[in-house]
């Protein structure tokens, strides 16, 4: 696909005193497969697009159309004013001049971290092949595929045919998966999660870190092991979470409810409200004094990492939760000033994003992590009388308002007299997320921490599925609704 | 959009070489989308995309490409030059792969046409309909309209066409949260072309609705619940089963929720039966591979599992015969057979439970088993005595499967609801379903 972000040719203003933004997004993906011991068809996909939006006073509309010719981006340019005229006449922007939120002056060119090459398409394959050979180690595994997913992508913004803003990440989506089935029982085990959680921006120094080179066998025999094992045992326990669940739990109970258009409502039709309120900021206690939580764009590999968000500002570490404290919303810089227009003026973060072209920007998660504290796993294991470690998570859900929430993992294992024993299988807990944060007890240090996150993050009407990242230690709850499975 | 479906379709014919298939879906949309809060609009805008699906057979070897086409007022010259860059890469891909022994395409030139006529789409008319008929009402909404199409061509001279054009509006009404817990009612409406005099009154419809939600919130303890699922709650639940429970990959690989039902080890209720029917019109007679889809396949009939869905790839890897189910073998066009349960008495039969009008965020708790748990959500009521006494606040379910619509199933409904999907993940989507209210004796509330 020939680049063209290049050399565009911008629309005007439509109407005078307007702004109009140009946001081209370019898209090439791969997804390389084995399922089963058969080499998948290779999917491939090229997608490139323009999302153009102006800003009245009032109102602001948009048009999205992969029509880059000049004509079509100034066809574009004329449907957004129009919608956007519709919009001052019945918008929720009292109070506010959006002419003023896009900010035209052009930020400093984001230099991609550097990657390891990634081999030719036939040595992944052929990774790829061992990797699920070598899940085949017991009739009993009914299934096992070994899957990668590489994506590039580049996107530029302009305000008012300025350059902005241009962005430019490779990512790597490497998984391996192994169900073992007996009888009634089936139990499914995987590299980072069934949804791929672990997801991270760079080149071949991901798959490495993924653990696949060499993880097939290691999957199919916990597979095999969680066959055999007993059910998790049902009641109140300790918690262990490990880093590859923890990325689910701060997503869904820190990360959901602190996005400000949720807080505003705009979600209430769909993904939901949230139980912090617009006054909660700066005062109310999320959870125990161990809790910080950054929104972080910086981190190296992360897969939400960016220089500035899909509307032109600039990104940078902010605190969420400090002290366990609430300090800030996820909120962009629209949502911040619809904010302030109620009189709540908060600091926010760089987080205005979409899909793709095609989807306009809304508030969502980026990089969301969980700071490390100073507990060793060892000494979390060891403070723990009677508990379940959980690892990888496998099923989740929580209510409009991010509160009572039910979540399972791949993988448990009782922790009894500070040793960890026996394997369990379909481990699952529930909790309110406004009380459950307040039962952390302890938090891993910094050589625990692990980089995750999922390329599935549903939210918006119309929908959208981003990319977002989540860093933890494990950290140790106290008292919690732990279960088995099975009717 | 069917000019575009022409362009591509030659694109195809001109660029196959010699023992070369080419063929491609296309997925098209002119879209108007509208959210609204607080009866306002939040964010509006349009979207023009059509997506290309291509697919390169070169004798026993395949492999295949998305490609955004240049606009839906591509010319000739432009769809060509990305059709002709994708196939490059298309067959450097084949190169690298190896014969695919599932390969199963439909070379036979099949020409179908179902087209339905465009309708426009007045912006200014529908908000100010929206605005008036909302008054202070706390409305929050979406609205998605225009055109959607999709096609099947190929280089051996298939072209199969199917366009329809549609404003679905779906929004809810909130009252203030009582102490923290929220109050709302979900509406919605669609038709084939834009009707604000009938969406101005299913607002008022929905306004009236909402008002037994400002009696006193009741919060309930975890348990079992007599509850009487409203067919979006029934819905909600069924749409699960798309999840691997009807896919014939997922039941012969351990892992479909459906795998106990599958063996007899249970079964559901006598009462239940469930067809894939694309005589419900949602959803296009063709798939991905170019065959025709049979027009209906019965999934449950009498609460037993009679058949699957089984894609052309699977039917080869395991040895099955396909119904041309999509590569994804869920259903699309879903019909549950009506009940004898009366709209005008079934909250009396409720007796005291639960009325469920939305379930929420559903998912799998233990998929062998079939156990799955969510949320209640929107104007879920408590009842007494067949009267609605209040909303209850949102409580989580989890339970199994094959005993909510097993022995727990008391009636259903004897009027089923259309419900096309509103999904939007990537693309306005195609299907829906067709589903009545459930009686059921207990629904396990565990938080």
């Amino acid at each position: 696909m020939q680049p063209v972000s290049s050399g565009p040719v911008l629309p005007a203003s439509p109407s005078p005193g307007s702004r109009v933004t140009v946001r081209i997004v370019e898209e090439t993906s791969e997804r390389l497969t084995v399922r089963r011991s058969i080499i998948a068809p290779v999917e491939l996909a090229r997608d490139r697009g323009a999302m153009v939006t102006v800003w009245r006073r009032g109102g602001m509309g948009y048009c999205a159309s992969a029509d880059l010719s000049a004509d079509g981006l100034a066809q574009a340019a004329a449907v957004a004013d129009r919608w956007a005229q519709t919009v001052e006449r019945h918008g929720v922007f009292d109070g506010l001049d959006l002419r003023t939120l896009p900010e035209a002056a052009p930020l400093p060119v984001a230099t991609a971290a550097r990657a390891e090459p990634m081999p030719e398409r036939g040595a992944l394959i052929a990774l790829l092949r061992a990797e699920s050979e070598a899940m085949r180690i017991d009739p009993r595994i009914v299934s096992w595929t070994a899957q990668l997913r590489l994506v590039r992508r580049q996107q530029s913004l302009w305000v008012d045919a300025i350059p902005r803003s241009h962005e430019s990440v490779q990512i790597v989506e490497p998984n391996l998966e192994a169900t073992a089935a007996e009888g009634a029982v089936s139990q499914t085990r995987s590299l980072g999660g069934q949804y791929n959680g672990f997801c991270r921006q760079g080149g071949f120094e991901v798959i490495r870190a993924s653990g696949l080179v060499g993880g097939g066998l290691r999957v199919a025999r916990e597979a095999l092991a969680l066959l055999d094992a007993p059910e998790c045992p049902s009641g109140v326990r300790d918690l262990l979470l490990m880093p590859d669940q923890m990325m689910l739990q701060i997503h869904e109970s820190i990360g959901h409810p602190l996005e400000l258009d949720r807080i505003l409502g705009d979600e209430r039709n769909f993904a939901g409200g949230s139980f912090v309120s617009l006054d909660m900021f700066g005062r109310y206690a999320y959870g125990s004094p161990l809790l910080d939580v950054s929104f972080d764009p910086g981190v190296p590999g992360e897969l939400a990492g960016y220089a500035s968000d899909d509307e032109g500002e600039a990104a940078r570490k902010v605190w969420l939760i400090r002290g366990g404290v609430l300090q800030r919303p996820l909120g962009g810089a629209l949502s911040r000033a619809r904010a302030a227009a109620l009189g709540m003026p908060l600091e926010g973060t760089a987080n205005a994003r979409a899909v793709g072209w095609h989807r306009p920007a809304i508030d969502r998660m980026a990089n969301l992590n969980v700071e490390p504290g100073g507990t060793p796993f060892a000494a979390m294991v060891a403070s723990v009388e009677r508990g379940v470690l959980m690892r990888t998570n496998v099923s989740w859900s929580i209510d409009d308002a991010r509160n009572k929430f039910q979540f399972g993992c791949e993988w448990g294992q009782l922790i009894e007299d500070g040793r960890l024993t026996t394997v369990v299988r379909n481990p699952g807990y529930r909790g309110v997320s406004a009380t459950f944060w307040r039962s952390l007890a302890a938090v891993g240090d910094a050589a625990s921490v692990e980089v995750h996150g999922t390329p599935f993050c549903g939210k918006g009407e119309p929908g959208q599925v981003v990319r977002v990242g989540h860093a933890s230690p494990p950290c140790l709850f106290r008292g919690i609704d732990v279960f088995g499975g099975a009717g | 959009m069917r000019t575009l479906f022409d362009i591509l379709a030659e694109a195809l014919d001109a660029q196959a070489g010699r023992g070369e298939l080419l063929v491609a879906t296309l997925e098209a949309e002119a879209s108007e989308f509208v959210r609204l809060n607080h009866a306002r609009v939040r964010q509006a805008g349009r979207l023009e995309r059509a997506v290309a699906r291509l697919r390169l057979v070169d004798g026993d070897r395949q492999a295949s490409c998305a490609v955004t086409l240049p606009g839906l007022g591509a010319g000739r010259d432009a769809v060509a030059a990305a059709i002709a860059d994708a196939v490059l890469a298309l067959r450097a891909a084949v190169a690298d792969s190896e014969p695919d022994p599932l390969l199963d395409v439909n070379q036979a030139p099949v020409v179908s046409d179902d087209d339905a006529p465009d309708a426009p789409f007045d912006r200014a008319a529908f908000v100010d309909a929206v605005a008036q008929a909302a008054g202070d009402a706390d409305l929050v909404g979406f609205c998605a309209a225009g055109p959607v199409a999709r096609g099947f061509c190929s280089s051996a001279g298939s072209r199969q066409w199917y366009r329809r054009s549609s404003v679905a509006f779906d929004w809810s009404i909130h009252l203030p949260d009582d102490a923290g817990t929220r109050r709302a009612v979900k509406a919605s409406w669609s038709g084939s072309a834009l009707d604000v005099s009938a969406i101005a009154t299913a607002i008022a419809r929905s306004r009236a609705d909402a008002s037994v939600l400002a009696r006193p919130v009741r919060r309930l303890s975890p348990g079992d619940y007599r509850v009487l699922l409203a067919p979006r709650a029934l819905g909600d639940l069924l749409e699960m089963f798309g999840w691997g429970g009807f896919s014939a990959r997922s039941q012969r690989t351990g892992q479909s929720p459906l795998g106990r039902l599958a063996r007899g080890e249970v079964s559901m209720s006598p009462m239940l039966s469930i067809v894939e029917d694309l005589d419900a019109g949602f959803a296009p007679a063709f798939q991905s591979d170019g065959y025709p889809r049979p027009r209906r396949v019965p999934l449950i009939e009498g609460g037993r599992l009679v058949d699957t869905l089984v894609s052309p790839r699977t039917a080869r890897e395991f040895g099955l015969v396909s119904n041309a189910a999509a590569d994804h073998e869920s259903p699309e066009s879903m019909r549950v057979a009506p009940g004898a349960l009366r709209a005008d008495e079934a909250l009396a039969r409720l007796g005291t439970g639960v009325s469920v009008s939305n379930l929420w965020y559903l998912n799998w708790s233990d998929r062998a088993a079939g156990r799955v748990t969510g949320m209640t959500r929107f104007a879920s009521l408590w009842v007494e005595d067949g009267e609605p006494v209040g909303p209850i606040e949102a409580m989580r379910f989890d339970d199994v499967v094959h005993r909510i619509l097993g022995a727990s199933l008391e009636a259903l409904g004897d009027t089923p609801l259309r419900m096309p999907s509103t999904d939007t993940w990537d693309s306005r989507a195609t299907g829906g379903l067709e589903a009545p209210s459930a009686l059921v004796s207990a629904l396990r509330f565990a938080l």
